[in-house]
């Protein structure tokens, strides 16, 4: 727990929490969810800002602005929903960490669990709860989320990328399924590159495909950044060497502007049947599913793409995905506040039809999900219920370190593959050169 | 009696300089020195996002020469701020001149010269963005369309091209500055001049290289040393074009500044990157400055 301070407790304060608290306690022995109302009778009248993503999904934002009306309303407690998108996010939670001030809870990212753990209040007790409730969390939300023992944030999903590709492309290019390994990946796209449909596979600076679509790639021929102890850099392996010479051939035969996607262009590139075959998220489909209705190309481009997960390497079959997680800030004053919002997000009556209404934009982190009607009706995005078992975080073998977080900011690993498929830099070379600068991260951030 | 105290203190000149420049001076202390003070103080230790840090002197300043992403981006600092400025001032002269004569909509002109230079920096790199992505490039549609290249330029792919696209866009978007800055400047110089050259035989170009060029010195120089300040300093354009890529090719200080301090978090050596720029600017400045008095001495 931090170290931050907490309100002083009144009697009548103290009597209602703990009443609340020992209620909920003992319904939950007897196998009944506490009910959310009568564990927060201490919020009334205080405030709770909530920092939100503006996530893909429009529905799931008014879900959650209708979570805190609700909220609002049982409890008396005045619960604000403030949005920002992409990098502001980023910011405005970085200028909460620094003032103290600002927010209550906010949606974080990926590593913001480890970067700013002594920041974050300690939601293990409650990570418990809610995981019993729903069988249980993936190995990876605890990675994410779990420092030093202590839940310091709770998982909301992941926004797995999958490969989008043209069916009709692949036929008529005689690949008549998706590959499943990488060896298959390469001829296929040689035969594509033949038709005049390559695929295509970001190498640009994209904060979001540059990592989804190239750390699998290290991971499933056995590479890794880092030993288990997420200090000793292990980038320099035959293994990496593998993916890398696995990569400077495959991009003979791909779209040649990849080096330059920013996170739009593959998506635009798909979208114009420019390129067959892309890593991405859902949203290509879910957009063109929007629009298929009045315009008819859309229409023809959702009924011939589908989704695939990662063909298999020599080490095995992996994802990376970009991560929102629920973090309470410990230099927030409404302690019970932030406890009483996480509880209400993660009530049955909720999160199940919250992920369901996300369309797999973001796979829950519950192993019990697996069995409840949280995923999409339609089978062109079944494959995203498998990809949280794929799933692995920048850092690996180690944790999600500082040095693993700067790593992928400065897109060491997209270089390293890009340098090398370019000819810029012998593979040998390129391997060495990212092994440098993983070096000088780690020496810097962890000593 | 008290208010003619009052009057009297008012009166004297230093008192009421002082009132006068003190917001101005306030001002100053506020918003510029302090918070270069306070990156100084980052600059000097480990201090990241969530962490207050502790003083490591030069650390951050060392480990920064040996790390190849950072020279290779004070390379490409270099190289952009050049390439950008020699640019500029080419174009921006050569502007200046065309719109120092009598033109039809003389003052349409001038004022439409100005547009690039007051859209948002961020919204003329989306549209050049739009010109130039790799997928589909407006100019490449052109080059191809027009028969002059049969795929089109790899504007942003290539990394050589990426600078050059980027120095393109900077260019563009400082032009006006330097036209209009030289424009005032070229207005200031007295036409009779010109007339006496012109009867000692002076043509078009040695007019311009013994009247109007020393003339134009002073407000060229000043020109010169706030747009190598703001090139070397630019960020939107860079960061909305490529974000740095590829392969680093067009970073610039401070977009690594950005990676490295914000989105990475780690504050102290984020500051010390974009202070590495100081010494530099300031040997620049120094020089520049030293040359201006000089002529104007001269």
């Amino acid at each position: 727990m931090s170290g931050a301070p907490t309100p002083p407790t009144s009697r009548r304060r103290f009597l209602t929490t703990t009443a609340a608290l020992g209620g909920g306690s003992l319904l939950a022995a007897a196998g009944i969810r506490p009910r959310l109302a009568r564990a927060q009778g201490s919020v009334k009248g205080t405030k709770l800002t909530v920092i939100a993503g503006d996530w893909y999904v429009p529905e799931t934002n008014k879900m959650l602005d209708d979570l805190a009306v609700s909220i609002t309303k049982d409890t008396g407690m005045e619960v604000r929903i403030e949005r920002f998108a992409g990098e502001q996010q980023v910011a405005k939670v970085a200028a909460i960490v620094g003032s103290g001030q600002g927010g209550d809870i906010a949606v974080v990212r990926d590593f913001d669990a480890y970067l700013y753990a002594d920041k974050l209040i300690d939601v293990t007790d409650l990570a418990n709860e809610i995981g019993k409730t729903y069988g249980g969390w993936f190995d990876v939300a605890q990675q994410a989320c779990v420092v030093k023992g202590r839940w310091k944030a709770l998982m909301i999903g992941q926004a797995p990328a999958a490969w989008n590709y043209r069916t009709d492309m692949f036929r008529a290019a005689g690949v008549e399924k998706f590959p499943d390994t990488f060896d298959e990946l390469l001829v296929a796209a040689r035969k594509l590159h033949a038709k005049g449909t390559p695929i295509g596979m970001t190498l640009g600076h994209a904060s979001g495909d540059g990592r989804s679509t190239n750390y699998p790639v290290l991971w499933a021929f056995g590479g890794k950044e880092f030993e288990a102890d997420g200090k000793t850099v292990a980038i320099n392996s035959p293994q990496t060497l593998k993916a890398v010479e696995w990569y400077t051939e495959i991009y003979k035969v791909m779209d040649p502007g990849v080096t330059a996607w920013l996170d739009p262009d593959n998506n635009q590139a798909f979208l114009a049947g420019k390129v067959s075959a892309t890593v991405n998220v859902n949203t290509i489909y879910l957009a063109a599913r929007a629009a298929a209705p009045t315009d008819p190309a859309k229409k023809t481009l959702i009924d011939n793409m589908d989704h695939a997960n990662w063909p298999a390497g020599p080490a095995g079959r992996f994802g990376h995905y970009n991560i929102n997680l629920w973090a309470g800030f410990a230099a927030s004053k409404n302690r019970d506040g932030q406890l009483a919002f996480l509880r209400a997000w993660h009530d049955r009556s909720f999160l199940p039809k919250w992920t369901k209404t996300g369309q797999s934009y973001f796979i829950p982190p519950f192993v019990g999900f697996d069995k409840e009607d949280v995923w999409p009706d339609d089978p062109k995005l079944r494959i995203f219920r498998e990809l949280n078992k794929v799933n692995r975080l920048a850092g690996y073998a180690g944790p999600p370190t500082s040095a693993a977080a700067e790593a992928v900011n400065k897109f060491v690993l997209v270089d390293m593959f890009a340098k090398a498929a370019t000819g810029q830099l012998k593979p040998p070379d390129a391997v060495k050169w990212a092994e440098r600068e993983y070096q000088q991260i780690a020496q810097k951030r962890l000593g | 009696m008290a208010r003619l105290a009052v009057r009297r203190w008012l009166d004297q000149e230093r008192t009421l300089a002082w009132l006068l420049v003190g917001p101005l001076v306030l001002l100053l202390l506020g918003l510029v020195a302090y918070p270069f003070g306070v990156a100084v103080q980052f600059a000097l230790s480990d201090r990241t996002l969530a962490e207050p840090g502790r003083f490591v002197g030069l650390a951050n300043v060392w480990n920064l020469w040996d790390n190849q992403i950072y020279r290779q981006t004070l390379g490409n600092t270099i190289v952009y701020t050049i390439g950008a400025t020699i640019l500029k001032l080419g174009a921006g002269l050569g502007l200046a001149l065309v719109l120092n004569e009598q033109l039809p909509l003389k003052r349409l002109v001038r004022s439409a010269i100005l547009l690039p230079w007051i859209v948002p920096t961020v919204l003329s790199a989306m549209a050049w963005l739009w010109l130039l992505t790799p997928n589909f490039s407006v100019l490449n549609w052109i080059l191809v369309h027009s028969g002059l290249s049969q795929r089109g330029l790899p504007w942003l792919t290539s990394p050589p091209l990426a600078m050059f696209s980027v120095i393109l866009v900077n260019t563009w978007r400082g032009i006006p500055f330097f036209a209009i800055t030289l424009l005032a400047g070229l207005q200031t110089i007295p036409g009779e001049l010109y007339e006496a050259s012109a009867i000692d035989g002076a043509g078009t170009w040695r007019r311009f290289r013994y009247v109007t060029l020393p003339l134009l010195q002073p407000i060229l120089l000043i020109t010169l040393v706030l747009s190598v300040i703001w090139t070397f300093s630019d960020f939107q354009v860079v960061y909305g074009l490529t974000q740095g890529g590829p392969m680093n090719s067009t970073h610039v200080l401070a977009t690594l500044s950005y990676q490295v301090g914000l989105a990475s978090g780690n504050i102290g050596e984020g500051a010390a990157i974009s202070l590495t720029m100081l010494p530099l600017l300031l040997i620049l400045i120094v020089w520049q400055i030293r040359h201006l008095r000089r002529g104007v001495a001269g």
